[in-house]
């Protein structure tokens, strides 16, 4: 089995950059449109690019977590404290913090939860969401509370002011870079790692991986990826409020990369940008717009039973080998984990 | 293959893009004017939401029979836009960007706080104007000069109620309950001094939204031995439930509700009249003979009842007044003079009455609309005819 | 000495209006390896089943209630045939698939019943004082409804050959295969049970309470609460737990206020997980 998944690491090397040229093409939206529904858009499907590679890292793991808007949260609400209070606006200062200090939540966060797993790991990490809601309730004085953070200055890059939508949509387009540069060099340098966690635990102990030490870590890094992701959101919004992390939000970023395809790094960047495009669009037809969006996941679980990238990739794959020279089963490694992990 | 899924991401994108513009590209030929309406339209509240957008679609409706907005002359046709705003602060940011988007100028909501707190910086960032109805302390300021507010809010409102409540019960002491986010932190402070200063205690109990029952919360306010008990800004549903526990619990003394409309639900939850026994409430609007005949209208024009919540009449006065005053500045692009025109134009609305603007000493900027509103009244089970208030000065 | 009494009351009759939900959900997780997100849908919907029939057909309440429980197993039965048994296997998709019913299932109420909370009460009213303490006589009446179905929930899983293939199958599905369980019908049994449970609940319960299209949301979050404290899979856990939730819900509300009392209870379950990973009745964990 680690054989397949050394064989799958190319592969996976090639999607990660994909995404990350996808993300990098984003770069081209502030010089060809000033539309400010376009860079709502853009804005929007970044930051759920960002949450939901979160998910994809625990994913790496065999691990699924809810807890996304917890992070998300952490790092939303250190930016702001920190441009409010003591008056950092340095985007790299503030997008570095943003990314620590969740990961030092994580740190004995996971030592609690991690010691758990399958469908437990699922059931705690969404009660971690409601603690975060009453948590933030609970402290007025330091998060705001109820009311949230208002009124952060704008950040700043070398002096240069962040600001304007423009502005706003490059900080988001940074950080979403950022952290799908992180996402990969740790999916992808652990790979073997993770491989093995993910197919089984118990054995990958008793050959000597220590185990305790890569999920403490996967689950730092991931909670510092979501972190970019509420510092991005916060920096949209000019707030950071309770409502931006609520608990259910988090099924969204999940749905992403399922729906999406969990198989590679491009399976979240495919998800965000249709469901979060979906979502926009379903908005206008106002009341209908929960039906319509539960419709499509159903749908699409049901077409696209290994998210759409992988079910595309394998409804396309004889018409590639047509014109490609390339051996078939290159492509066809790819979803071997996901098709190992779904077995009874 | 890296070509391919590239192409896809791209393909995805560019799809987002076209979806947006396309409406945009629409109404090329006759002058349209494009009213934005954010609220929240699904989930929990969204009664809310719907009874704001019944309200702008009828008055658009009515504004295009009427033939009231004209400019340069040529008349204009009224059409709304509405987006769902999710009760969140990026669902608000998102309904106001796409609505930026669009060309639109004008935005009618948001309703709560967080929507509203979304939608602000990015209508600032666009110019547009906002009519909007939060309760949270810094709904309108000076620091926004385009937001106007429908209302009053609890500012307004709670002192006149509170003293006809007074009058009627005499109470010495209550306790205020409200969820523990801004839909109940916004409002119960706020009533709080409002009972304070008319020399009756008031403490306040928060409670975890989403709480379906609320018998240990109940037992909580009857070891605290309340003579009244305030339900303010609690969602319908959660005040029927705690109604009807609080007097299965033996609380006797009269139960106020200053915070929405819903005085019907709240009964149907209960179980009745007779279970709410001495009962106050906040009713928006007077449902006489004159505002009836907004609902009437409303049959006649949109071919279905009006939405039930009150809020519906008090919306449908707020998008009046912005309509005229865009009808006064002759212009559906420059929101400044619009804004300027609305500030000047005295407040007032055939069906529901004259009022002021107010919110100076409150938000420090006039620009709250003060309608007149009623005080619903059960007294010993019998439902009273609500008392009709002259619009709160704000003083 | 009195607080404390009505207090532990009000926590009993929670805690088995919460048993009755979180059976049906750790029945599913159990059985099938399902985590069912639309658990608080079918709780709604039997909920407005229940008023649906009364107010529309005039059927009197006890129908009402029987009907509820049907439609929402008659609902389960054919989710579970026709879409969940194509992906039983692949928790991930099964836990998006349920997720988009729930939101189908609360929009579709929201569309039907409009978002206000219709006339919908209990037959019964009235409450029984004595010395200081008070029971409403309706929710007596739903705590012994309660208790007889968790009992027949027992009875039909240790005591009857339906619950015994049940529970081959939650123990171990290749082996009770191979002896001649079959799947393909059990399962959407099991899940039709589950559901008609959740029904059954939201028919009993939103009378005395409030139905509107959204108040199946907090049904998921307490039931999580309730499986991860009693051990997920286990039916004995899941009893126990579900009143050990409802006793502190009630205290920690009467004694510390609604706010802080949740956070209390959250907080509780996490520091025992440090003590105990598994839950306080469970043996093994299942992979996910």
């Amino acid at each position: 089995m680690l054989i397949s998944s050394q064989e799958a690491a190319p592969a996976g090397v090639l999607a990660a950059a994909a995404s990350i040229a996808a993300i990098a093409l984003a770069f081209v939206v502030p010089w060809s449109t000033e539309n400010p529904a376009i860079y709502s858009l853009v804005d929007q499907i970044l930051i759920a690019v960002t949450a939901a590679f979160s998910v994809f890292i625990m994913l790496r793991m065999n691990l699924m977590t809810f807890a996304v808007p917890t992070f998300m949260a952490i790092g939303a609400y250190t930016s702001a404290l920190l441009g409010l209070r003591h008056g950092v606006t340095d985007v790299l200062i503030l997008g570095a913090c943003s990314f620590l200090v969740p990961m030092l939540f994580a740190l004995p966060l996971g030592a609690l939860v991690l010691r758990l797993s399958g469908v437990y790991f699922v059931l705690v990490t969404f009660v971690l969401t409601e603690i975060t809601q009453l948590v933030l309730f609970e402290t007025p004085g330091l998060t705001g509370g109820s009311n949230g953070l208002v009124g952060m200055p704008a950040v700043t890059l070398f002096g240069f002011e962040l600001g304007d939508n423009k502005g706003v949509l490059l900080v988001t387009i940074g950080l979403a870079l950022a952290g799908a540069l992180i996402t990969s060099a740790v999916t992808l340098g652990l790979h073997q790692h993770f491989a093995a966690i993910e197919e089984n635990e118990l054995l990958a102990q008793s050959l000597g991986l220590v185990v305790w030490h890569y999920k403490s870590f996967g689950f730092a890094v991931a909670a510092g990826v979501a972190g970019l992701a509420g510092f991005a959101l916060a920096n949209m919004l000019l707030t950071a409020h309770p409502t931006s992390f609520s608990p259910l939000s988090s099924v969204n970023y999940i749905a992403y990369v399922i729906i999406g395809g969990k198989g590679n790094m491009l399976g979240p960047v495919v998800g965000a940008i249709l469901l979060v495009w979906a979502g926009d669009m379903f908005a206008f037809r106002g009341e209908y717009s929960q039906f319509l969006f539960g419709s499509l996941i159903v749908v699409a679980v049901l077409v696209a039973r290994e998210g759409i990238l992988g079910t595309l990739q394998r409804v396309l794959q004889p018409l590639i080998s047509l014109d490609t020279r390339r051996p078939l089963h290159t492509a066809s490694t790819i979803p071997t984990s996901t098709a190992t992990e779904s077995r009874p | 293959m890296k070509i391919t899924r590239r192409d896809f991401a791209m393909a995805g994108a560019a799809l987002a893009a076209l979806g947006t513009l396309a409406g945009s590209a629409a109404a090329a030929g006759i002058q349209e004017l494009k009213i934005g309406v954010v609220g929240v339209l699904s989930g929990p509240a969204a009664q809310w939401g719907l009874a704001l957008k019944g309200a702008v679609e009828f008055v658009a409706a009515e504004a295009n029979r009427d033939g009231l907005i004209k400019i340069d002359g040529a008349p204009c046709q009224v059409s709304v836009v509405a987006i769902d705003s999710k009760y969140t602060a990026e669902g608000g940011a998102a309904a106001a960007n796409a609505l930026a988007g669009q060309g639109v100028k004008f935005i009618i909501g948001a309703i709560g706080s967080p929507e509203l707190t979304g939608v602000k910086p990015i209508a600032k960032r666009n110019s547009m104007l906002v009519l909007a109805s939060s309760y949270a302390k810094d709904a309108i300021g000076p620091q926004w000069p385009l937001v106007f507010h429908v209302g009053p809010g609890p500012s307004g409102w709670a002192d006149p109620i509170i003293k006809i409540a007074k009058q009627k019960f005499g109470m010495k002491s209550v306790v205020l309950v409200a969820p523990n986010d801004q839909g109940g932190t916004d409002i119960v402070p706020v009533e709080a001094e409002a009972y304070k200063k008319n020399g009756i205690a008031a403490t306040e109990e928060y409670y975890q939204r989403g709480t379906t029952n609320f018998a240990p919360l109940v037992t909580r306010i009857m070891n605290e031995k309340p003579e009244a008990v305030d339900l303010a800004s609690s969602p319908t549903g959660d005040a029927g439930i705690l109604v009807k526990q609080l007097r299965q619990a033996g609380f006797e003394g009269p139960i106020g509700r200053l915070g929405g409309p819903g005085y019907s639900e709240i009964s149907r939850v209960a179980g009745g009249d007779s279970v709410l026994k001495n009962f106050y409430w906040y009713e928006p609007i007077v449902v006489d003979e004159k505002a009836q005949m907004i609902a009437d209208d409303y049959k006649k024009m949109m071919g279905a009842d009006r939405p039930e919540n009150n809020l519906f009449f008090q919306w449908a006065a707020g998008v009046r007044m912005v309509l005229k005053a865009i009808a006064k500045a002759g212009t559906i692009t420059d929101t400044a003079k619009v804004a300027e025109a609305l500030r000047s134009l005295p407040v007032t609305d055939p069906n529901i009455g004259t009022g002021h603007w107010i919110g100076q000493e409150f938000f420090g900027v006039n620009q709250e609309l003060s309608f007149p509103f009623g005080v619903g009244l059960i007294t010993d089970g019998q439902l009273q005819p609500i008392t009709r208030v002259e619009a709160a000065t704000g003083k | 000495m009195e607080g404390i009494v009505a207090t532990i009351l009000i926590g009993v009759s929670l805690g088995a209006q919460y048993a009755l939900l979180a059976l049906g959900f750790t029945l599913i997780f159990g059985i099938l390896g399902v985590v069912n997100f639309a658990h608080g849908g079918f709780y709604v919907l039997g909920g407005y089943l229940a008023y649906a029939s009364m107010a529309f057909l005039g059927t009197p309440y006890l129908i009402a209630v029987i009907l509820a429980a049907l439609g929402t197993a008659a609902l389960g039965y054919l989710f579970e045939r026709f879409l969940l048994d194509r992906l039983v296997d692949d928790h991930l998709s099964t836990l998006m698939l349920t997720l988009g019913l729930y939101l189908m299932m609360s929009s579709s109420l929201l569309a039907v019943f409009g978002p206000q909370s219709p006339a919908f009460t209990f037959p019964l009213t009235g409450v029984l004082r004595w010395h200081g303490f008070f029971i409403p006589i309706e929710n007596l009446v739903v705590l012994v409804v309660c208790l007889v179905g968790i009992s027949s929930v027992y009875a039909l899983i240790y005591r009857s050959d339906f619950g015994r293939a049940l529970r081959a199958l939650a123990d171990d599905r290749a082996v009770a295969t191979a002896q001649g369980l079959r799947p393909k019908l059990l399962f959407p049994a099991a899940f039709a049970l589950a559901t008609g449970l959740a029904g059954l609940t939201g028919a009993l319960v939103t009378p005395i309470l409030s139905l509107a299209p959204h108040v199946g949301d907090p049904v998921l979050a307490t039931s999580f609460l309730i499986v991860i404290l009693g051990g997920l899979g286990s039916i004995g856990g899941a009893t126990a737990a579900a009143f050990i939730v409802g006793m502190v819900e009630a205290f920690s509300a009467v004694y510390l206020g609604g706010s802080k009392g949740a956070l209390v209870l959250f907080v509780l379950v996490l520091l025992m997980l440090v003590v105990k990973p598994s839950g306080l009745f469970g043996q093994r964990v299942r992979g996910a």
